[in-house]
């Protein structure tokens, strides 16, 4: 483990600026969300605030339940959150590759969701429990949809699988997201990834208003502060993926830089407009529109992207 | 080798079986493991000189069978570990008699070069699953005996037919199963194509002939099942595929496709059926299925990683899933029940065994860095690489097949959520009170469970490098290494690890704790409001479609056993009705059927 890997993996773009970006970036969130609602909103630090108050709050812990397992998972969910957003973050701002391929990574995407279900069910809270079994149907759901839009632009790279070299396939000849499959895939990955950070409409495990939270409803403290640090920190990473797989990836010049920024700050706004107009599903409607609506229409993507169009 | 060495392997265990007849129980299993931890030490002996250069006409070792080999020794020595304490007392004796027989009569497959033999020894091992199956306890039992027979011995008799028509026109001395290399313009080529893939997809446990591996997994003994459809009859199922993919056949792009499409429809089939069931053995059962396509798909496709692959899979698939079904196990024999609906926070009082149990959850589910991701990886990327070369309709359906496989694993992921959910985490006032499994039982998980998590960390240095090259060597494909795709697990647990210390630290430097009751809104813990997890797909089941599909295979449509026994009472039925008694019906029976005769001759004639 090289001093370069370590900067990559704590500073940029690992640890520290995908932690800043995405606590940023949840500002916007609730500033534009308090404006739809006809609200003022919080102040930019606000996030900042949200997360160093937690950690001076008590961790209530239940007594009979699993502590080891319910004080550790917010912790490796983070981790391995970090660790994705090393992996992305290098390819798509150094083009190398590091850790491992699309594939790794559509696995590494998986244990977010294995942490929340065994943290949260850990305590034997009922409502944790019902939302864990939310939480599994959602990565069930919404898994189909983003295999088949992973394997679009697989198939436009001409079968690489290596993020850099997909991002590089771009690079040398124009963004997939000006094709045909390419703009359709891009679309079911943007609602696949309004799943997988259990925004509404389908925030159906958290439930704040039914299931109080699921999972997440004994945390408190530091490990509460986490948890929610890991939900601001996919806002980084799930545009950055998608941007990496259909929009063309970075280019280091000033042009390129803005262009970037507006490019994720176009996604994140419409992952927050979604947000806030669309109520909760129930969770078989979630299934159905997910198997039924979203995995025909990107397969309609694969087969165009293996006709090459 | 010499052939004689070789005969340790089947002679020492089985003469160990026999003594073990008259042995004290104690005895009985001291001996039986001391002998299989000395054949352990044969077989990494053997691997270095493992040829067939000097090999006798009957018995010979390749790569691919001294590999194989090892692994069945290793996995007999880790189940005999764990049954030497928990058997059930009235049918001790007797599973110390069958489990070295057992043992020998699989090493005796692998070891078998001459057709017959191999095809004995295969009819052997077939006897000893019946065996293990009627020692079971519950209503069940003998059913699920009876029915795991027939579908394995019926898939024998398509082993012999495909043998005879494989060498029925060669000279005596070339039954040898290595290097026959088959082509396609044979006389009667397919017939011996398919009727061997039906034996070896019966064995492995592949779709349509698994339905005997939940039924078994259900009611035998548990370390049977980890013994047998978790472990050694994967390794004799899928070393048939291979040899047959190698040396038997020079196997076409269409039958390839074919022969992948199986493997991805037991994947999808058995997961869904898994995801589905209230009781932890037939879940697991169902699992064993579904891994298996993954071990058809790699082995099938003919692509070098992929073949890899599928050999890296077979093996670790062996591991977790003993691991799983022997961590079940311990659960089992410390609070008497199998059913979801009974277990529940058990990470508590047996948090031993719940750790072992995470880790083959993990390790099945294909999660970074453990061994079964690495193995799907490769059979992810030779697929890949197939599909690239091909025409557009079949890259599509290669396609498709790998969207089978890849949410597989996704669906395994959530069934074993599932199983974590309801034996070990959740809440159950009733599993306060149970202890943590014995020593021997924990020590035999936990070894499987650093397995899995030794050739999924160093899966390139360790069983690939030093065990699958060289087997892809001697098989002729030594391009098996290309990764299209690159992944680091070293570095990966490395960078995590260190993100993971810091955020802890930070914990451990802020916190302060307080206990308290879990939070319900303020209503007392009612223990009548539980969530076990068994009812977690629910919504799945309800599905349009999927529910058609589901309560069809609630009627056993998809059961080649069942649906065969109804057809064979339905016919005898029908035969009945013609014996009515009637003795001037007889006599027409008599005339109708010398008129038949008489024509037939004189058609004929």
């Amino acid at each position: 483990m090289s001093l370069q890997m370590v900067f990559y993996l704590l500073v940029f773009p690992g640890l520290l600026f995908t932690a800043v970006l995405g606590l940023s970036i949840g500002w916007l969130d609730r500033k534009l969300s308090a404006r739809f609602q006809y609200r003022v909103g919080p102040p930019f630090l606000q996030n900042f605030y949200d997360f160093i108050k937690l950690l001076g709050k008590e961790t209530i812990v239940v007594r009979d339940s699993v502590h080891s397992l319910f004080i550790a998972a917010p912790f490796v969910a983070f981790a391995m959150l970090v660790c994705i957003s090393t992996l992305i973050g290098v390819a798509l701002f150094y083009k190398q590759g590091f850790l491992g391929d699309l594939f790794v990574l559509m696995y590494l995407l998986m244990i977010y969701s294995i942490a929340l279900i065994l943290g949260g069910s850990a305590t034997g809270n009922v409502y944790s429990s019902l939302g864990a079994g939310r939480e599994i149907k959602m990565l069930l759901a919404d898994e189909l949809a983003f295999i088949l839009i992973c394997l679009v632009a697989i198939v436009k790279a001409g079968y690489e699988i290596g993020l850099a070299e997909i991002a590089a396939v771009q690079q040398a000849r124009g963004a997939f997201i000006a094709s045909p499959s390419g703009i359709i895939a891009f679309l079911i990955g943007l609602i696949c990834i309004q799943a997988k950070m259990a925004l509404p409409p389908f925030n159906i495990a958290e439930a704040e208003t039914e299931i109080v939270e699921g999972p997440l409803m004994e945390y408190s403290g530091p490990p509460l502060a986490f948890w929610y640090l890991n939900h601001f920190m996919m806002f980084t990473i799930y545009p950055f993926l998608l941007i990496l797989l259909f929009w063309g990836g970075f280019s280091a010049n000033g042009l390129g830089i803005l262009w970037f920024s507006l490019k994720y700050l176009l996604i994140v706004v419409v992952m927050i407009i979604l947000k806030n107009t669309n109520p909760r599903v129930r969770i078989d409607s979630a299934l159905r529109f997910f198997w039924r609506i979203a995995f025909p229409i990107s397969f309609i993507a694969l087969v165009l992207a293996v006709l090459g169009v | 080798m010499e052939p004689s060495a070789l005969l340790t392997f089947l002679f020492l265990p089985a003469a160990v079986a026999v003594i073990n007849l008259f042995l004290p129980v104690r005895a009985a299993k001291a001996l039986t493991l001391l002998t299989l931890l000395y054949l352990l030490y044969c077989a990494i002996t053997l691997w270095p000189s493992a040829s067939l250069g000097s090999s006798s006409v009957y018995l010979g070792v390749d790569r691919l069978a001294a590999f194989v080999l090892l692994f069945a020794q290793i996995l007999s020595t880790v189940i005999l570990l764990f049954s030497l304490k928990g058997v059930r007392r009235d049918i001790e004796r007797f599973f110390f008699v069958l489990f070295p027989l057992t043992v020998a009569f699989c090493n005796g497959v692998l070891l078998s070069r001459h057709a017959l033999l191999f095809l004995i020894f295969w009819g052997l091992s077939g006897v000893s699953l019946y065996l293990f199956a009627l020692l079971g306890k519950d209503a069940e039992a003998s059913a699920a005996a009876k029915k795991t027979f027939i579908i394995i011995g019926g898939s024998d008799v398509f082993l012999i037919l495909g043998l005879v028509l494989l060498i029925g026109s060669r000279p005596v001395d070339l039954w040898w199963l290595d290097k026959l290399n088959l082509r396609p313009e044979a006389p009667l080529y397919w017939l011996a194509f398919v009727s061997l893939l039906i034996a070896s997809l019966a064995k492995a446990g592949g779709f349509p002939l698994h339905t005997w591996v939940p039924d078994f997994s259900k009611s035998s003994p548990i370390e049977s099942v980890a013994l047998l459809p978790a472990s050694l009859d994967k390794l004799l199922g899928i070393f048939l595929l291979a040899r047959m993919m190698t040396s038997l056949f020079v196997v076409g792009l269409t039958v390839k496709m074919i022969v992948v499409s199986i493997g991805a429809f037991t994947i999808i089939s058995a997961v869904m059926m898994a995801l589905s069931q209230h009781n932890g053995r037939r879940m697991l059962g169902y699992h064993a299925v579904s891994q298996v396509g993954y071990m058809i798909m790699g082995v099938g496709s003919g692509n070098p990683l992929a073949f890899a692959g599928g050999l890296f899979h077979m093996i670790n698939h062996t591991i977790y899933k003993s691991n799983l079904f022997l961590s079940l196990g311990s659960v089992e024999k410390q609070t008497g029940s199998s059913e979801f609906d009974d277990l529940g926070g058990l990470a508590k009082s047996m948090p031993l065994t719940f750790i072992m149990a995470l880790v083959g959850a993990l390790a099945i589910s294909g999660i970074p860095p453990f061994n079964g991701f690495f193995s799907k990886w490769m059979i992810y990327q030779g697929l890949l690489e197939t599909a690239k070369t091909l025409p557009v309709g079949y890259q599509l359906w290669m396609l498709i097949c790998l969207i089978l496989a890849i949410f597989g694993s996704a669906l395994t992921l959530a069934s074993f959520v599932k199983f974590l959910h309801a034996v070990f985490l959740g809440r159950n006032p009733g599993t306060h009170k149970v202890r943590e499994a014995p020593i021997n039982q924990w020590l035999a998980t936990g070894i499987l469970a650093i397995l899995c998590a030794i050739f999924g960390l160093f899966a390139v240095a360790l069983p690939l490098k030093k065990l699958i090259v060289p087997v892809m060597v001697d098989l002729g494909m030594p391009e098996a290494m290309q990764f299209i795709g690159f992944f680091h697990p070293l570095l990966l647990l490395g960078l995590f690890a260190v993100v993971f210390g810091l955020g802890i630290l930070l914990y451990f430097l802020v916190r302060t704790v307080r206990y308290d009751d879990v939070y319900l809104g303020g209503q007392p813990a009612d223990p009548r409001f539980r969530i076990t997890g068994s009812d977690f797909y629910r919504e799945v089941r309800e599905m349009p479609v999927l529910n058609k599909i589901f309560a069809a295979a609630d009627k056993k449509y998809c059961d080649v056993y069942e649906m065969g026994s109804k057809g064979t009472f339905a016919f005898s039925g029908w035969l009945q009705k013609l014996h009515p008694g009637l003795l001037p019906l007889y006599i027409l029976y008599i005339f109708l059927g010398l008129l038949i005769l008489g024509l037939v001759i004189n058609i004929g004639g």
